[in-house]
């Protein structure tokens, strides 16, 4: 039994049970077809979401920013060449740069907060995921996972961007190269340097063997 | 301990190949390699319970209801936006801009001073001397002279 916790996986299942393709719902959201607007979100809300969570890591902000993406997704919709880019792939583009941009606010903000404010709103919220832990385990796994998440809080932004899209995402490289409009020299190392450093934060905890 | 005649692979190498990002040419070496090189597998083994550990950094789910409330409101906006032809148009855009720079000031309100005390001084009797506006705008110094009485 999950403890109040959605995996990415979600957004796949509305995506696998909805039969038209992205372009036509693209087209009919531009001719003013809301039926179709509101079948894009549906299929996509739930992957930007999780996206952008772990981006901004608070799941208010987080749900706000996945509903400002969306108006600027509609807003924006006629720029999308679907010569140059698949959908998600642009959707993904919009939605990054913008949990950025609130991260970024959001960090700016928190530097100006009270120290003890900040403890207050740094309050982990972790999954356990299913298995059953001992105490111990428990203990460790929520240490470890809160190293993760501020090792990913202070990775470079391209380097967050990579991590997320390729380990939750599960994104090919390729595709994310694309996304961030860089070569795929550049995301191999970026991912390789986002995993290295979360391997190091882990390591000093003795996580792993 | 396995042994094995060739290189070791970097660790970049190995992780490229545990999450099946490398060629299928250079994955089938690295097999091969794989079973020859205890060295190798451990390193492999640790970046596979890694990305295990991290994957395991699951979501707060979010309400069915909330999903749906917030649908209501996006579309609400859709409608509203798309019957006020905000959408596109030089006007939208320009509201947009607009917008997006009170934001960026309320957010940053000390470069914002900066950037206005630049364009104050900019319009100083010194830069319109220097820069000898007064040949390229007639009327610029007493436009000055009219503003210094003024405030």
């Amino acid at each position: 039994m999950s403890r109040g916790f959605a995996p990415d996986s979600l957004g796949v299942m509305d995506a696998m049970s909805s039969p038209q393709p992205d372009e036509d719902l693209v087209a009919k959201t531009l001719k003013g077809e809301e039926d179709a607007f509101s079948q894009l979100y549906d299929r996509y809300r739930q992957r930007i979401y999780s996206t952008v969570y772990r981006i901004i890591q608070d799941a208010a902000e987080a749900q706000d920013a996945t509903q400002e993406i969306f108006i600027k997704l509609y807003r924006s919709l006629s720029d999308w060449n679907p010569q140059k880019a698949k959908f998600s792939t642009w959707l993904y583009r919009l939605a990054t740069n913008h949990a950025i941009d609130c991260w970024r606010s959001r960090r700016r903000r928190h530097e100006t907060q009270n120290p003890d404010d900040r403890k207050e709103n740094s309050r982990t919220e972790y999954s356990m995921g299913d298995a059953i832990l001992t105490p111990f385990g428990a203990l460790e796994q929520k240490e470890s996972l809160d190293r993760i998440r501020r090792c990913v809080d202070n990775l470079p932004e391209l380097q967050k961007k990579v991590f997320l899209l390729r380990y939750f995402q599960e994104l090919k490289l390729e595709e994310i190269a694309e996304i961030e409009d860089c070569s795929l020299g550049t995301v191999k190392t970026s991912l390789f340097r986002a995993t290295h450093s979360v391997r190091r934060s882990i390591r000093r905890i003795g996580g792993l063997q | 301990m396995k042994r094995t005649g060739s290189r070791h692979y970097t660790e970049e190498e190995l992780l490229m190949h545990f999450l099946d990002e490398g060629t299928p040419a250079a994955g089938s070496e690295i097999s091969v390699h794989l079973d020859a090189c205890d060295e190798c597998t451990a390193i492999m083994q640790e970046y596979a319970d890694l990305v295990a550990r991290i994957q395991s950094w699951a979501v707060p789910e979010v309400p069915e209801g909330i999903w749906q409330e917030k649908k209501s409101i996006l579309l609400a906006q859709y409608r509203e936006d798309r019957g006020s032809g905000k959408q596109r148009g030089f006007w939208g855009f320009l509201k947009q801009g607009l917008g997006a720079g009170w934001n960026y000031a309320l957010e940053n309100p000390l470069p914002t001073l900066a950037y206005i005390a630049v364009a104050i001084a900019f319009a100083l009797e010194r830069t319109i001397t220097t820069f000898r506006l007064d040949r390229i705008l007639p009327g610029a110094s007493e436009v000055f002279e009219f503003l210094r009485q003024v405030f």
